[in-house]
């Protein structure tokens, strides 16, 4: 089973502080010095509406419609994740359309190599851009990490088969009319 | 990487965090285990400490003293000692010729410490001579103190922070805590997890109505009426601690003759509330084995705004809910030091540690500890009577410190008229502001993260922060400063360091006194009372039911209700109601100098609107549309959401271009003083032109920024 942030509304005080720190976690070196209105794309976008407070992001699907829709094979399976291959994106948009909960967005951003010791730009490339569970980040998801109100979890599969299990005791304990003490 | 401990320069939370520190420059925060925040941060503690470095985005760091010789003339660096001679020679003569009460000084709630306002406004008492002292409590929970002084005898929150979770009801009155305070409403999260009962009466759907077990949206302005008619339903369905009431109250009579009149229905229509969720809402506070009350801008900022703080009290003393672990009333204060400047004695009422300016024994105290033959005994004005003492020409002087007045004070017009009625006025800060733009000196301090010092959280606790980095230019600590100022006043005063200042004022305040610095090394959490050295502080206030007042009791008192002053009418149909921003705070010199902060949210800013009410106009979302008020025009991008409720619309009070405050009326409670920035009559009026509109934004907002950085700049041309 992927792994994937769970969001719980009703912890949710619609801070955005995880907004930043995803955009942060994404931006290499540079700091919050490197962040600007233009540049700032988080890959999870808290939503507020008059009854909900949440952040909204990738689920990491195991049968992912943009890894199916994909017609560069750009996105794929990887360690437990779903992951986009930057080289090979061709910014068709199609995982956007794909994707049913809007957490796949394609950014243009402008790219540079390295020639003689020179930086040079080589103008702007357009990628796929989502949630890639700080895939790389020692100490994992930012977002889950500074979220102040503890409402973003790194779910897997050992704490999936957890909540099961208290479900399925619940489940038990309601068939015989009874409340489980869990 | 250096580490160097500090408290959060922010809200009043009490957050703990390291700011990261590389060639004495910072370039992070890492979240501390402190009392209040248990290693947790929101984004201005996370993000929010870049403007120390001076990054120059809405207005740059003061790195001269400054001088400006006439009005129309530009501000020229100078010397501190020209600066010091300038305003010391500057307000003895004023002194001299209209006497000390026509100088008026501030305290400053915010990254200076405690101790700078203990030296400011003994600066202003010993070495001026008056009790014209004041700080921005007077705008935010001046009611809260004005009223819970009355009633219980101590104007401070009577439990902790930390306590919140652990209480089985919490009544949320007039306070959004996701945005004032999202690590106290982080809180009231747990107390829900725990199975607390949550009430929420404000009208605007807030993230914790979304979470409430009941959400009372009354109409703006009916605060009183809803007061009363809970305490209307505690005594009619004998729902009160009879006990209670008869050991430990007094005044429940006249209470209850007062409050008769405002039944549940007959509150209907002021309220807008039906009587039955006025009923059911007293079932639940009444029947929790523990229940706690807290509060915010909703209830202090309007022109009856201590009754209501008095009516608060009364329903937690109604039902026993005081005095005990886990209860109380709560206003939460907002800045990170204002319970702190309170606790100095920067109010024109008491000295430091709450002791009365009009008590002979106090002031005998501290003209002895002071060396001076004696002290003013009148109690001296409040910063909101500052314009109209200046426009009838009673004021001379404003010594304003860390604080922008020109942009939080209500009417601006008004304000700025008032400014350039003034003889002399000196600004003390960090930030070129826009009251810095009329100073005839400005004296340029360290900022948070460049000195030490205490602060105290919202819940009375102690905290010391310590300094990350050393200062850029020729700035000196706010206590040096105003040392310099007395002793060129022909006052000596000067302190080596910070721990000397506060081991002066601890001799000098019982309540304090075992607060030591030791004790509040790392991580210590010290909470007044706290009168002995042995002693770790009270965590919550009136043990054993003892109220601070004459004869031990808490007092039950009922106002009857009056609406706002200002009115909507035809020509002016919506409420306006200024309010906060989670990630941006009061005036905004510090966060509008973050670039996290900046990029989340920026000019114009919001004025929030329902769905019906922006299809009435033709609004759109994320329009820019003028807001028209009897008293302004400012420009504003419109939010359309539900959360706002009908016939209201909302700003932040941030925003230099849409400044909301050019719009408020300058009417005030009479006993605290505080505005009504809840309600001022409006209207919005839509541009066709909105390519024209966003292009004005952006001229307005780099001429106001060019001619801040000018005015700073100055100096460098010149020094």
């Amino acid at each position: 089973m992927n792994r994937f942030i769970a969001a719980t509304p009703s912890k949710c005080i619609g801070c955005r502080t995880c907004e930043v720190a995803c955009v942060l976690a994404h931006a290499g070196d540079t700091g919050v010095e490197g962040l600007s209105p233009l540049t700032f794309m988080p890959r999870l976008t808290t939503i507020k509406t008059r009854d909900i407070s949440v952040a909204v992001t990738c689920h990491h699907c195991d049968d992912a419609p943009c890894v199916n829709a994909c017609p560069c094979s750009a996105i794929v399976y990887r360690n437990n994740s779903v992951q986009v291959e930057q080289d090979r994106c061709i910014g068709c948009k199609t995982c956007m359309v794909a994707c049913p909960f809007g957490a796949m967005n394609i950014v243009t951003v402008p790219m540079t190599r390295h020639f003689a010791g020179v930086k040079i730009a080589i103008g702007m490339k357009a990628l796929a851009q989502k949630c890639d569970l700080c895939s790389g980040r020692d100490s994992g998801p930012a977002c889950a990490s500074v979220c102040p109100t503890k409402a973003l979890q790194i779910v897997d599969r050992n704490e999936m088969n957890q909540t099961l299990r208290q479900r399925q005791t619940r489940a038990a304990y309601e068939l015989v009319g009874e409340a489980a003490a869990l | 990487m250096e580490k160097h401990m500090t408290v959060c320069p922010y809200c009043g939370s009490g957050c703990k965090f390291n700011l990261l520190v590389e060639n004495n420059k910072v370039v992070g925060a890492e979240p501390l285990n402190g009392r209040t925040n248990e290693g947790e941060l929101c984004l201005k503690g996370y993000y929010g400490w870049d403007f120390i470095n001076d990054t120059k985005i809405l207005t740059p760091r003061l790195k001269h003293p400054l001088i400006r010789r006439t009005r129309d003339s530009e501000f020229e660096a100078v010397s501190w000692d020209e600066a010091i001679k300038f305003v010391a020679t500057r307000l003895s003569a004023i002194k001299a010729k209209y006497g000390p009460d026509s100088i008026m000084l501030t305290g400053s709630s915010r990254g200076t410490g405690n101790e700078s306002n203990f030296v400011m406004q003994k600066l202003a008492r010993a070495v001026v001579g008056t009790n014209n002292v004041d700080c921005c409590a007077r705008v935010c929970h001046g009611p809260s103190v004005s009223g819970l002084m009355v009633t219980l005898g101590n104007g401070a929150m009577s439990n902790s922070i930390c306590e919140i979770e652990d209480s089985k009801c919490i009544l949320v009155f007039g306070y959004n805590a996701a945005d004032s305070h999202p690590i106290v409403a982080r809180r009231i999260l747990k107390a829900k997890e725990k199975g607390a009962k949550i009430i929420v009466c404000d009208p605007r759907r807030i993230e914790t109505a979304r979470i409430a077990d009941q959400w009372l949206p009354l109409k703006n302005g009916s605060n009183m009426a809803l007061v009363n008619a809970f305490a209307n339903v505690l005594i009619t369905e004998g729902l009160y601690n009879k006990d209670y009431v008869a050991n430990f109250s007094e005044g429940f009579d006249e209470y209850r003759a007062i409050v008769a009149k405002y039944t549940p229905e007959y509150v209907e229509s002021i309220t807008g509330l039906s009587a039955a969720e006025i009923r059911e809402a007293m079932h639940t506070y009444a029947a929790a084995p523990s229940a706690t009350i807290l509060w915010g801008m909703g209830v202090t900022q309007w022109g009856q705004a201590v009754d209501v703080v008095k009516g608060l009290s009364s329903l937690a003393t109604l039902t026993g809910n005081l005095g005990r672990p886990n209860v109380g009333v709560g206003p939460v204060r907002g800045q990170n030091n204002v319970q702190g400047a309170c606790d100095m004695g920067a109010l024109p009422n008491v000295f430091p540690g709450y002791q009365s300016v009009t008590s002979q024994e106090a002031r005998d105290k501290f003209a002895k500890a002071w060396g001076v033959p004696s002290l003013p005994d009148k109690i001296g004005l409040s910063i909101t009577d500052v314009p109209h003492m200046a426009m009838e020409g009673k004021l001379k002087a404003f010594y304003c410190f860390g604080e922008d007045p020109a942009q939080t004070e209500p009417d601006l017009n008004q304000v700025r008229q008032a400014f350039e009625k003034l003889e002399l006025m000196v600004v003390q800060d960090i930030f070129m502001t826009k009251t810095a733009m009329f100073a005839d000196v400005i004296l340029p301090a360290t900022s948070w993260g460049e000195h030490d010092g205490v602060f105290s959280a919202a819940d009375r606790g102690f905290q010391r922060f310590t300094k990350a980095v050393d200062a850029k230019g020729d700035v000196k600590h706010d206590w040096e400063i105003f040392g310099l100022v007395a002793t060129a006043m022909g006052y000596p005063m000067k302190y080596k360091d910070t721990k000397e200042i506060w081991d002066e004022l601890r001799e000098l305040c019982p309540l304090y006194y075992g607060a030591t610095y030791e004790k509040l090394d790392g991580l210590g959490y010290i909470q007044w009372p706290c009168t002995t050295l042995e002693s770790e502080g009270s965590p919550y206030l009136y043990e054993g039911n003892v109220f601070q007042r004459p004869n031990g009791k808490a007092l039950l008192f009922a106002s009857e209700w009056r609406q706002p002053l200002d009115q909507v009418d035809a020509e002016f149909p919506l409420v306006l109601s200024t309010v906060r921003e989670v990630g941006h705070y009061s005036c905004r010199s510090m966060t509008g100098n973050c670039v996290a902060l900046t990029t989340l949210a920026d000019e114009p800013g919001y004025v929030t609107i329902n769905p019906q009410d922006a299809k009435k106009q033709g609004i759109r979302d994320q329009q820019l549309v003028w807001v028209v008020s009897r008293r302004g025009k400012v420009i504003a991008r419109a939010s359309v959401t539900e959360r706002t409720n009908l016939g209201s619309v909302y700003m932040t009070y941030q925003w230099w271009i849409g400044a909301c405050n050019e719009l408020t009326i300058h009417h005030v409670d009479p006993i605290s003083k505080t505005p009504e920035y809840k309600y001022s009559a409006v209207k919005l009026e839509t541009i066709a032109d909105q390519t024209w509109a966003e292009n004005y934004v952006q001229q307005e907002y780099s001429t106001l920024k060019g001619k801040l950085a000018k005015a700073a700049d100055s100096v460098a041309a010149t020094a």
